[in-house]
């Protein structure tokens, strides 16, 4: 049917600019919801942490559009928000949008390079798993994929803290500035998501490993490890873009601790730390734009499958 | 996502490996469980007695996994631990349990508008980041145990009532509901006398998963200092303080690493088996109870 791609494609389009918007009326809400007076907390970070008067803080209230009704401001707080205005930092009084950005920067190369590392790994691990099914690098493989799922990734990186840059003192163990910085997150994050990942492609493959094609493809010649690369990696490989992308969302909402740990200036961390020093404004940007990254990741994933898979192409 | 990656964790291969013997791993579980319960009664200090003198002693037959930099008790702490971090994430799974599978009964049985509006809601939850939400919330409620609890459950019920939905769905048209619709059995009736009963299986299954989920999240949120106060015995927390002592004494952040690990692995294996046991298939999506903190 022509154009029913690009119908099923705007209403996907449209089901994530309806979420983004759910989510910011979430992200408006939950800061007035939080107990306490909103416009005197602010007011009263303004004055350094004193308690503001009756009179000063109507009078703040009137001049900051308080007292309209929440809609309106909700209103107003998106248009900021879509015309780069995300508020003014607590702590620093200054603008966040600039430096919710940077930070964004920062945790996308982090996930990035995470990802490309776990499936450096994942891959060729994959391949082997079911080349050699039921053998004990497979199921040596079922058991780091249980352990990848159980270890807290916080826990994790300080034991690789300890060994790499405490110990043999090969990386440093925080900051950023130069690649060593960037190796033992990375390390962290890839490696403990590597194991999940095998298992996943292994069992895409395996689907894609009883089809006719491949008796076919037995049948002509073919070695068993080149009909797998020649006919079931290309038949999965949408899946595992897909699979790709999921963990890519996956990664960037879990980096948050890790950039934590390794003092790496991500969204993450920048997160955390609005949190633990109760920057709202600061910390409503940084999770609208988490929340906006996270739900554009998961969008990029649906239309980078259904262009890559003929058979979603033509069947939407 | 397509209907591929819908996949169960049976399906990854684990069952050859760790079902071996579900024996084992149940007697384990059993054993970890009279551990959590008379961890304290087993204690032999006070997991929050400072002793000053005896800072960082080395594990010995006075304190046999050694003391803290406070000349706290590990041992004790580590049982203490225990039953604190199986409480926490026991009540976030109940209540998370108990609500979303009310939401998945409600939405799959009745259809219709609440069906499609609620199915909407969790589908647009399940899609945003989890931990951050749960750091949000956990911020606004006012960062201490009661908030982070608040947190964990609110990002964490959706899957509870998406999977009840899903089976709710094949179950309604079964013969035994219309039966006892034929004999006129009244909708709450069949509902909970029939329906629940045979989602049970699946929902334990969820249950074992997104509880493992929940103790590495609440660990994960006790070390960035939210959840428990300084000084509680709690694993999550006694390696953030053990942080500035690793160092020299690793053993601190080791031991209570390795509890959590160990906890997870052994509810995880137990997941595996009670799939096995219900058989288990293509219920589940691996985005969601696999997210690690």
């Amino acid at each position: 049917m022509p154009g029913s791609l690009a119908t099923s494609l705007l209403h996907r389009l449209l089901s994530s600019a309806g979420l983004l918007v759910a989510v910011s009326v979430v992200g408006f809400a939950l800061l007035r919801l939080m107990p306490g007076d909103f416009a005197e907390v602010l007011l009263s970070a303004q004055m350094d942490g004193e308690l503001p008067s009756a009179e000063a803080l109507a009078a703040y209230a009137a001049d900051q559009g308080f007292d309209d009704p929440l809609p309106l401001q909700y209103l107003r707080w998106l248009g900021n928000a879509l015309t780069g205005d995300l508020g003014v930092s607590l702590i620093t009084g200054d603008a966040v949008t600039q430096e919710v950005l940077l930070r964004l920067g920062n945790s996308f190369i982090l996930a990035f390079a995470a990802l490309t590392l776990s499936l450096v790994i994942a891959l060729p691990l994959a391949l082997a798993t079911v080349r050699f099914r039921n053998g004990l690098f497979d199921r040596l493989s079922a058991a780091v994929a249980v352990l990848g799922m159980s270890i807290p990734n916080f826990w994790y990186a300080l034991l690789l803290a300890l060994v790499f840059s405490l110990t043999l003192g090969w990386l440093p163990s925080s900051g950023y500035g130069t690649w060593q910085h960037a190796v033992l997150p990375t390390l962290v994050i890839g490696t403990s998501v590597c194991g999940v990942t095998t298992r996943y492609i292994r069992s895409l493959l395996l689907d894609e490993a009883g089809r006719p094609y491949m008796r076919t493809a037995a049948a002509k010649g073919l070695t068993p490890l080149s009909a797998l690369l020649r006919h079931a990696l290309p038949n999965a490989a949408p899946a595992i873009v897909t699979l790709a992308g999921l963990q890519l969302a996956r990664i960037f909402d879990g980096v948050i601790i890790v950039e934590t740990l390794f003092g790496w200036p991500g969204i993450g961390r920048l997160l955390v730390e609005s949190l633990l020093s109760r920057d709202f404004p600061l910390m409503q940007a940084t999770f609208l734009v988490i929340a906006v990254g996270y739900v554009a990741i998961n969008l990029l994933v649906d239309l980078t499958v259904a262009g890559l898979d003929p058979r979603v192409r033509e069947a939407v | 996502m397509p209907a591929g990656l819908r996949r169960s964790r049976s399906d990854l291969g684990y069952r050859r490996v760790v079902l071996r013997r579900p024996g084992g791993v149940t007697l384990l579980a059993v054993r970890f469980l009279l551990l959590v319960l008379f961890g304290p009664q087993l204690a032999p200090y006070d997991p929050t007695l400072t002793d000053i003198l005896n800072r960082l002693a080395a594990p010995g037959w006075d304190h046999l996994l050694g003391t803290d930099a406070m000349g706290r008790d590990m041992l004790s702490r580590l049982l203490y631990g225990a039953r604190l971090t199986t409480v926490a994430a026991l009540a976030v799974v109940l209540v998370t349990a108990a609500f979303g599978t009310l939401v998945g009964l409600a939405a799959g049985y009745g259809g219709g508008w609440f069906d499609s509006l609620a199915m909407r809601f969790v589908e647009g939850v399940s899609v945003l980041p989890a931990l951050a939400v749960s750091l949000v919330i956990a911020g606004i409620f006012g960062l201490g145990l009661k908030a982070v609890l608040i947190a964990l459950a609110a990002v964490h019920w959706t899957e509870y009532a998406r999977v009840v939905r899903n089976l709710t769905v094949v179950e309604r048209n079964k013969p035994y509901v219309l039966a006892a619709q034929a004999i006129g059995a009244p909708g709450w009736r069949i509902v909970a006398r029939h329906l629940l009963p045979n989602v049970g299986g699946p929902l334990l299954v969820l249950g074992a998963y997104s509880l493992s989920w929940v103790i590495l999240a609440f660990a994960g949120l006790s070390f960035l200092g939210l959840g428990v106060e300084p000084g509680t015995p709690e694993w999550g927390r006694m390696i953030a303080e053990a942080r500035s002592h690793m160092r020299s004494y690793p053993r601190l952040v080791l031991a209570p690493g390795l509890s959590i690990m160990a906890f997870v692995i052994l509810i995880n294996l137990l997941g595996d088996i009670l799939g096995d046991r219900w058989r288990v298939d293509q219920v589940f999506s691996p985005n969601r109870n696999q997210r690690n903190p």
